[in-house]
């Protein structure tokens, strides 16, 4: 498959790619490590006017302490994640669920903000356009119907960044820049909770960083991920959590999150932790049961939708109990 | 009209070829059509396979979901340039050996990301090979040879 021709631009700083940005907004499309993009202009799903590659701009590759925090540089590789030193022993969780991603090929070159900005998948939607010009147009595609539940008022596509829960675990946020302003937003903001347009993320702004605050002492945290085979696929649902206890051991904090269950990663609600040591087996299976309720699975991936929410129930106890192991320092 | 032709320069198995191209063709596109380096096979087009793999900088990527025009400026290699004229790499002499190959479709996808990962590890455990290859697809299934070879070679180096 060939994508269509397109102008590439080349910034050499960031000021020059803002300004790229601010002047062709819908019309551009940026390439990090490209392996989420290409497929998407191959498929012709995307048919953007100029692609403007972020290759040279150095200062948004990188992994650096500052003060509280643990900065990511936007263009950082996957794998220059996962071999970080400061990530395996701070960030397990993180660490985890960059192993997870594709193949090792792709973590090679696949970037942390390309992996946070995908688009959402559908079996329906991520087809040739061939395959596409032969059906009527879905919510995602500008249509009025939703292939995958029939009678459906909207875009059932599903968020499939492995990336995005352990970081929303992990409160972590994000550095957004155009032209003339900043903010920083945390990841859960960046979802929309729509299909259609799962990120919010404006076409003038560019995320440069992700910012991560230092874990406190006794932390532990997990990935875990369903798929079809051990290498390559998309997550099909997923499971992340971060624990942290005081210096009793006495468990005061934590976060569970799930992935590939909706348009956008979701935080599972927990009750109080009451001050206890262990978790016991009617907590865990109490937050596993608030995943299952929250999850949003029909038929639009490789598994049926009622198996991968599930099979979310069981993610969510091995990820707790993971989190659980690492913060005792167990691993 | 802007222009959607570029002249690239690419380091391909240490020579440097200066290309005039279109932006939106991948690396793999240019390796295939432009320099004849047919040793790079194209199988689905969508990085899913593994058979399209050339080593950036010494790491294995995908050269179906690389822009020709950005692997500018990186050291590229392909299965043509791991031999020394008629002498094999050691990686293929231990495809040969241990009957690693079948149709011969994912061997140099297989072989570059052996290299590549021997590379950075000479002494690795067969769990750990399995999941250096794991990106590599063979439709032969012929996995138990190749995970032999590659276990052989590295046992022999220790």
């Amino acid at each position: 498959m060939r994508m269509q021709p397109f102008v590439y631009l080349e910034p050499k700083t960031l000021k020059e790619a803002l300004i790229m940005l601010d002047q062709n907004k819908e019309k551009l499309k940026i390439i990090s490590g490209g392996t989420e993009l290409i497929p998407l202009l191959k498929l012709r799903l995307i048919k953007p006017q100029y692609i403007m590659s972020l290759k040279k701009l150095s200062k948004l590759k990188g992994i650096r302490e500052q003060g509280s925090k643990i900065i990511i540089g936007a263009s950082t590789t996957l794998a220059e994640i996962a071999e970080s030193h400061v990530m395996n022993s701070l960030f397990k969780g993180i660490v985890d669920a960059t192993k997870a991603v594709a193949a090792p090929q792709i973590q090679n070159i696949a970037t942390i903000a390309g992996n946070l900005l995908q688009d959402s998948r559908c079996l329906y939607y991520n087809q040739s356009e061939m395959v596409r010009g032969g059906l009527e147009p879905c919510y995602k595609l500008n249509g009025h119907l939703c292939r995958a539940v029939k009678g459906g008022k909207r875009c059932f596509s599903v968020y499939q960044g492995d990336l995005a829960p352990i970081l929303i675990a992990f409160n972590a946020k994000v550095k957004l820049e155009k032209k003339d302003g900043t903010k920083t937003v945390s990841v859960s903001e960046l979802f929309s909770g729509n299909g259609k347009q799962p990120i919010n993320i404006q076409e003038d702004e560019l995320l440069t960083k992700i910012i991560l605050p230092l874990p406190k002492k006794n932390t532990g945290s997990s990935y875990q991920k369903l798929r079809m085979r051990g290498s390559i696929d998309y997550p099909l649902a997923s499971a992340a959590s971060v624990f942290h206890s005081d210096k009793n051991g006495n468990i005061v904090d934590g976060c569970v999150v799930i992935g590939a269950a909706g348009p956008s990663p979701k935080i599972v609600p927990m009750a109080s932790f009451g001050n206890k040591k262990e978790l016991d087996n009617s907590f865990i299976d109490n937050v596993a049961q608030n995943a299952y309720k929250i999850a949003e699975t029909v038929n639009n991936q490789a598994l049926p939708g009622s198996y991968r929410r599930k099979v979310i129930t069981v993610l969510v106890k091995r990820a707790i109990n993971s989190s659980l192991r690492d913060m005792r320092g167990g691993n | 009209m802007e222009k959607t032709k570029r002249i690239v320069k690419l380091t391909v198995n240490k020579e440097i070829h200066e290309i005039a191209i279109n932006v939106n063709r991948t690396l793999l596109e240019v390796l295939r059509e432009n320099l004849s380096l047919t040793g790079t096979k194209e199988s689905c087009g969508q990085g899913a396979c593994g058979s399209c793999t050339v080593l950036l900088d010494g790491l294995p990527v995908r050269s179906c979901l690389l822009l020709a025009i950005e692997a500018e400026g990186r050291d590229i290699t392909t299965i043509e340039g791991l031999s020394k004229g008629e002498q094999l790499h050691p990686v293929q002499d231990a495809f040969i050996e241990h009957h690693a190959i079948q149709c011969g479709f994912c061997s140099p996808g297989m072989i570059l990301t052996a290299t590549a990962f021997l590379d950075r590890n000479p002494k690795p455990t067969e769990d750990e090979i399995r999941h250096a290859l794991s990106g590599n697809i063979c439709r032969c299934t012929g996995y138990a040879k190749i995970i032999k070879a590659v276990k052989a070679l590295a046992d022999s180096r220790r």
